[in-house]
């Protein structure tokens, strides 16, 4: 059955439909759009790193391995997948995060048939030894170029310096020791652990005549009767691991990140979570903050300095990043500023200012279709109504991050940095 | 959805494109002005101090708190050389209207705030303000010295003093840490005076909105300076070298950066150019992406991209070091075949549905469709979506051929580390 679902903004309304294989859909046909953009996801990615099977032996997933299967799955044993999207003037594209894998595609021409490649390609893994071999050296030189990326390896530091055991430790490509646990037969048992019906999400959104979704689901996906592999997950201690990690590279000057550590949340939960941090970080640390004018002032930021949230599958942190001569002393600062919040909170005023430019930013969001599909795909995956996420941020209040604020554990921080060589 | 183009001043241009299902309104401003080598960080700071704070927003978080006021609004600066000239841009956008929740104006505001920003900006005797010249100087110059961190970007800046040797493109638009340290608030308070003065304007806006405001309001700001002289856009193609140079630098780093410049200056043929650089490297199906990495896996990334301000080609590929060699031969090996034997029927549509693809999308969103006409302030001509189209259709493959035969090698650069790339 299609259930329609209406936003609060005007003018928004979203089709749900759960196909009888077990997969969700979420659809917003977009009035004058010539683009159509779908996503396929599987709710795995590179935290999954042991899985309880239907038959309950446990497999042990290498890091990178969501990746990897990501990149093979392209291949086909009779025909190449970027060949038949651009056969159809499609753009395709996949990516793997740490929650999950999306492989998606936008046209503005032959939508069905593009609709078709992407259900069917997902749908046939085709992997030898030999083709599982050849990708490996493509996948090191991947993992070789962000290896030169200095923000990266200092968010990649700073996230091994805050978690023990969560595997958002690990680069999500992996690294060449756990990339060459990989074999063909490997990526089987995962694909099939994983890629089930009851574990993908389709999101479609632009110019598409939704009968022609469901036509193209009914040909194409079937319930395989399998239950998707429960992920299994250690406990991951309170605190951070270190509080200092520290690399050197051939940068101009320090380059740094700083997780402030958060208990870790799930599904709805951390998707709140998620929205609360944001409002906080741009409150505390964002360009209307005395924090950012002071800091610009005496030198300590410059423009590269940002702070976010990082929210998923058991982790939860409040990062920030950028180039500073002393650090130590961003830290401390920003330490200080969480600390003064708690004591002498924001004005609501100051909150509410904030939460209208959040809500401006979901109408950016909602110009695109591939932004829509993608905002589909993260309610979808943490149990949500498809506008679930930008409703929660229209209903955030005060209270409620006033609580959130007062959560946080200053000292619960760890600052990696890259030195100069 | 309506284009239409219309005379400010002798100098200035309003561009607007309206369409009411358009969920945000854009405003850019582009002062194009003559490149000064000397002056390069003074041109360099004025978009930085003009959209950092104003008169009525003395400090940027105060700038910053009104463009949140106004539902998530923004302002940025561009910078680029368009040919041998510079372009200076300040933008801003913000939700439509029709999204605001009490009795705000968002696309009102955004105008306000982008010729408060532009018009009037922070100022202490006579020149900008010195506290904020000392700080936008300091972030420039953190901007110069950083481009080492991005090693492709730094591999991009550093083939161009080869590449582009004796033209204006062959240094960073900002100049040098040396020059911009001379920066002082009267030498960029006369860069500003110039950009007005003599500037090249072109001001686009995309939106639901006709507007007539954002119109009345940039012209009134214009008519308050005696401009004159005004500065033409120029497009120069670069010349080619008698030989090919090949240029190796090492710094500390573990994968290899390699970047080939073709040259074909006498390139007439806008269109062809373009598909034959997406068949070689700028699609996903290219030549380099299927022969180089998949069936030679050769490299991570090796693309490729056409300019037609300068007439070149350039390919960048990111490559283990001992694969330096091989990489370079294989591109070699692609732009002879090309030239050999052309595209095939296959290759060819695929080139040009992509390129439809992306034609029919840009009419999708503001931001689309400004960046759209944005891009062809320097080509004499203002073509739409549909008149753009009909060109990719007409490129044949003798068309395409014959733009491959007009390339020829002009520099090889490689910035690859010796040591690795991390202690």
């Amino acid at each position: 059955m299609i259930e329609k679902i209406r936003c609060a903004i005007p003018g928004e309304e979203c089709l749900k439909y759960v196909h009888k294989s077990g997969v969700t859909v979420y659809m917003e046909p977009m009035e004058g759009i010539s683009t159509a953009a779908a996503q396929y996801t599987a709710k795995f990615g590179a935290v999954d790193s042991k899985a309880l099977l239907s038959d309950g032996s446990v497999l042990d997933i290498p890091d990178g391995t969501a990746h990897y299967l990501e990149h093979k799955l392209f291949e086909s044993e009779d025909s190449d997948t970027f060949t038949r999207f651009a056969g159809n003037g499609a753009y395709c594209n996949a990516g793997t995060s740490y929650d999950c894998t999306s492989y998606y595609f936008n046209c503005t021409d032959n939508f069905t048939d593009n609709l078709e490649i992407l259900l069917d390609f997902v749908k046939h893994p085709y992997f030898t030894p030999q083709s599982v071999e050849k990708e490996r050296g493509i996948i090191t030189q991947e993992i070789s170029m962000y290896r030169d990326n200095p923000s990266w390896r200092a968010l990649m530091g700073c996230l091994k310096g805050m978690y023990s055991v969560n595997p958002v430790r690990n680069d999500i490509a992996g690294d060449e020791d756990s990339i060459a646990k990989i074999t063909d037969e490997l990526l089987y048992k995962v694909y099939g652990a994983y890629y089930t019906p009851k574990n993908m999400y389709l999101t479609v959104a632009g110019n598409f005549d939704p009968d022609d979704v469901i036509k193209t689901c009914d040909k194409y996906l079937a319930d395989t009767g399998i239950t998707p592999a429960k992920s299994i997950r250690e406990k991951e201690p309170e605190t951070v691991r270190e509080r200092l990690v520290k690399i050197s590279m051939s940068v101009s000057r320090p380059v740094f990140s700083i997780g402030f550590k958060l208990p870790d949340k799930e599904g709805r939960e951390s998707s709140e979570d998620g929205i609360y941090l944001a409002l906080i970080s741009y409150l505390l640390f964002g360009d209307v903050s005395d924090f950012s004018e002071r800091l610009r002032e005496n030198g300590l930021i410059n423009d590269s300095f940002g702070a976010q949230q990082l929210c998923g599958r058991g982790y939860s942190a409040l990062l920030a990043g950028g180039i500073s001569d002393e650090p130590r002393r961003v830290l401390e600062e920003m330490q200080n500023e969480i600390r003064r919040f708690k004591s002498e909170p924001p004005s609501e005023k100051d909150f509410m200012r904030i939460k209208k430019a959040t809500y401006g930013s979901w109408i950016y969001g909602l110009s695109a279709a591939d932004s829509v599909a993608q905002m589909f795909t993260r309610a979808a995956l943490s149990g949500l109504p498809p506008f679930g996420i930008m409703e929660m941020s229209a209903g955030a209040d005060y209270g409620n991050m006033l609580r959130r604020l007062s959560s946080i554990d200053e000292n619960n921080a760890c600052l990696s940095v890259v030195d100069p060589l | 959805m309506i284009f239409e183009r219309t005379q400010i001043d002798g100098g200035a241009w309003f561009n607007r494109v309206t369409n009411e299902r358009y969920k945000t309104n854009r405003i850019s401003v582009s002062f194009i002005t003559e490149f000064d080598d000397i002056k390069r960080p003074d041109y360099t700071i004025v978009p930085y101090i003009l959209t950092e704070c104003c008169e009525k927003y003395p400090e940027r978080k105060h700038l910053a708190k009104r463009c949140a006021e106004l539902y998530g609004a923004a302002i940025w600066n561009n910078l680029g050389f368009e040919g041998y000239r510079r372009c200076s841009s300040m933008s801003v956008c913000a939700p439509d209207d029709r999204y605001a929740l009490d009795d705000e104006k968002p696309l009102r505001g955004i105008c306000e705030l982008l010729t408060d920003c532009i018009a009037r900006p922070l100022t202490e005797d006579g020149a900008f303000d010195k506290e904020i010249t000392r700080r936008m100087r300091r972030d420039m110059i953190d901007v110069i010295q950083s481009t080492i961190n991005d090693k492709r970007q730094y591999a991009a800046i550093r083939a161009a003093r080869t590449v582009f040797r004796g033209e204006p493109l062959s240094g960073l638009l900002h100049g040098t840490v040396e020059d911009a340290e001379r920066v002082t608030p009267k030498s960029a308070w006369a860069a500003y005076k110039r950009l007005f003065e003599r500037g090249h304007v072109e001001i686009f806006a995309a939106g639901s909105s006709d507007f007539r405001e954002v119109r009345e309001a940039i012209s009134e700001m214009l008519s308050g300076i005696k401009r004159g002289d005004f500065v033409k856009p120029e497009i120069c193609p670069s010349p080619l070298k008698a030989a090919p140079e090949y240029v190796t630098e090492n710094v500390p780093m573990e994968q290899a950066i390699l970047r080939m410049y073709f040259k074909a200056p006498d390139m007439d043929d806008r269109f062809a150019n373009m598909i034959m650089g997406m068949i070689l490297g700028g699609m996903s199906v290219s030549r380099f992406f299927t022969n180089i990495r998949e069936k030679q896996s050769l490299c991570y990334y090796c693309s490729g991209d056409t300019d037609r301000f300068t007439r070149t080609f350039t390919v960048y590929a990111g490559v283990e070091p001992e694969n330096i060699e091989r990489t370079r031969d294989a591109v070699m090996n692609e732009m002879l075949k090309i030239q050999k034997d052309g595209v095939t029927d296959e290759e060819l549509d695929a080139a040009k549905l992509e390129l439809l693809n992306y034609t029919a999308a840009a009419g999708d969103d503001s931001s689309s469709i400004l960046a759209f006409y944005q891009s062809q302030m320097s080509d004499g001509e203002f073509i739409s979506p549909k008149e753009y189209a009909e060109r990719v259709r007409a490129v044949t493959k003798e068309r395409v051929l014959a733009a491959a035969e007009k390339y020829s090698l002009d520099t090889v650069y490689v910035l690859s580390g010796k040591d690795g790339g991390q202690e």
